[in-house]
């Protein structure tokens, strides 16, 4: 259902101010989301002066900064840093991505900091997404054969593997489905930009033999056709690629069959 | 995940790009389109009522705020209509680049605004 306003448990409040220790000339107010689970409190912001002379280029060098030298109570989900594990992802400024891969640099003004939209959230910056796993497994991500052929070689031409480009770069960092209105608002039923890809990732796979059932199954007027190509997904996506029209190429083979 | 999670903000902080701005806004003059129709039927058929009445509507529509109610049905139908177009090529599997696409959507913005003012225009030097 449509709820535009947050619940009461989740309407967010003003925070702390950690004023800066460090006398630097160079400063940038953070404003970051918190929760604790043990406090039974709302949802605070907390506010950071940070010094820039001595950080990094990233905004998670500057959350690392933060927990490092400020205040080391602050969670939130960190591993590769480098775009490829897809765990950093949060929303930044208004918009979601990779907090590893997206420079403070090109944020004006203040440096605001949410978990991605819409989602229970655990603790300060880190959201569940466990409804959008469960979902990616109903789609089977996985490669589909017949037995008798099993030990043989796969072979795939260079056209229909190129046909994957865009598609298998996929990190399911979740930036996409969660930067989407209608997956804010139906995204218990709406599969979302992200399973869809993957859906889509495996129906256009020319090795797969499953073909027929994948559409069948995803062609649901809520798991497909909540998509009203908003682009968001697309907008949003940390690795360029594009969810928006891997979904309109779904609804495509449904409609020419 | 209980109720005693709070849910992270959503539409409160996330930027309007102009996809997302037109979608809502392909939505709102949808709604007020079928609003409009209906008024039109309405209209005419308080016309068929008797000549007397036809000043009475010819009098509304010179007030101000007959022009707006008028310039707003244009411009709600031709928005309506461009974006209609673009969500079309999309089903044929066109114009999905972010470029493109925003591109299309500036496109739509001023394409409606251009379109009002060329058949308001268009239709005081046809009818009056």
């Amino acid at each position: 259902m449509v709820q535009i306003n947050l619940p009461k448990n989740s309407k967010v409040q003003k925070g702390k101010f950690y004023k800066d220790k460090t006398g630097s000339k160079n400063i940038r107010k953070v404003n970051i989301y918190r929760w604790d689970p043990s406090s039974g409190e709302n949802p605070r912001i907390d506010t950071y002066e940070v010094d820039m002379d001595n950080c990094p280029s990233k905004v998670l060098d500057l959350l690392n900064k933060i927990k490092n030298e400020i205040d080391p109570s602050i969670a939130y989900r960190r591993s590769c840093a480098h775009g490829v594990c897809g765990s950093c992802a949060m929303n930044m400024d208004g918009k979601n991505g990779l907090a590893c891969t997206k420079p403070h640099k090109e944020i004006k003004g203040d440096i605001n900091i949410y978990p991605l939209p819409h989602l229970k959230v655990q603790k300060d910056l880190i959201g569940d997404l466990s409804t959008l796993y469960k979902q990616y497994e109903s789609v089977e991500p996985w490669l589909k054969v017949s037995k008798k052929d099993g030990h043989k070689e796969n072979l795939q031409s260079i056209e229909d593997r190129s046909k994957l480009d865009g598609l298998y770069e996929c990190i399911m960092c979740a930036c996409c489905s969660t930067s989407c209105p209608s997956y804010w608002w139906n995204g218990d039923k709406y599969l979302g930009p992200a399973v869809l890809l993957q859906a889509y990732r495996w129906i256009i796979d020319s090795r797969d033999e499953d073909r027929k059932e994948r559409l069948k199954k995803v062609a649901d007027e809520l798991k497909l056709y909540r998509c009203h190509t908003i682009m968001n997904c697309t907008n949003a996506c940390p690795k360029g690629l594009n969810p928006a029209k891997a979904i309109a190429s779904i609804k495509k083979m449904l409609a020419t069959g | 995940m209980t109720d005693k999670n709070p849910i992270s903000p959503h539409i409160q902080i996330y930027n309007w790009h102009i996809s997302s701005l037109i979608s809502i806004s392909h939505r709102i003059t949808g709604i007020i389109n079928i609003i409009i129709v209906t008024f039109i039927f309405f209209w005419v058929a308080f016309l068929l009522l008797g000549n007397s009445n036809y000043e009475l509507v010819q009098k509304f529509f010179e007030g101000y705020f007959g022009k707006f109610l008028i310039i707003g049905t244009v411009w709600s139908f031709s928005f309506q209509i461009l974006s209609e177009i673009r969500h079309m090529f999309w089903d044929l599997g066109f114009g999905f680049e972010l470029k493109t696409s925003n591109i299309t959507g500036l496109l739509v913005i001023f394409g409606s605004l251009f379109l009002t003012i060329f058949i308001f225009i268009l239709g005081r030097s046809l009818f009056i």
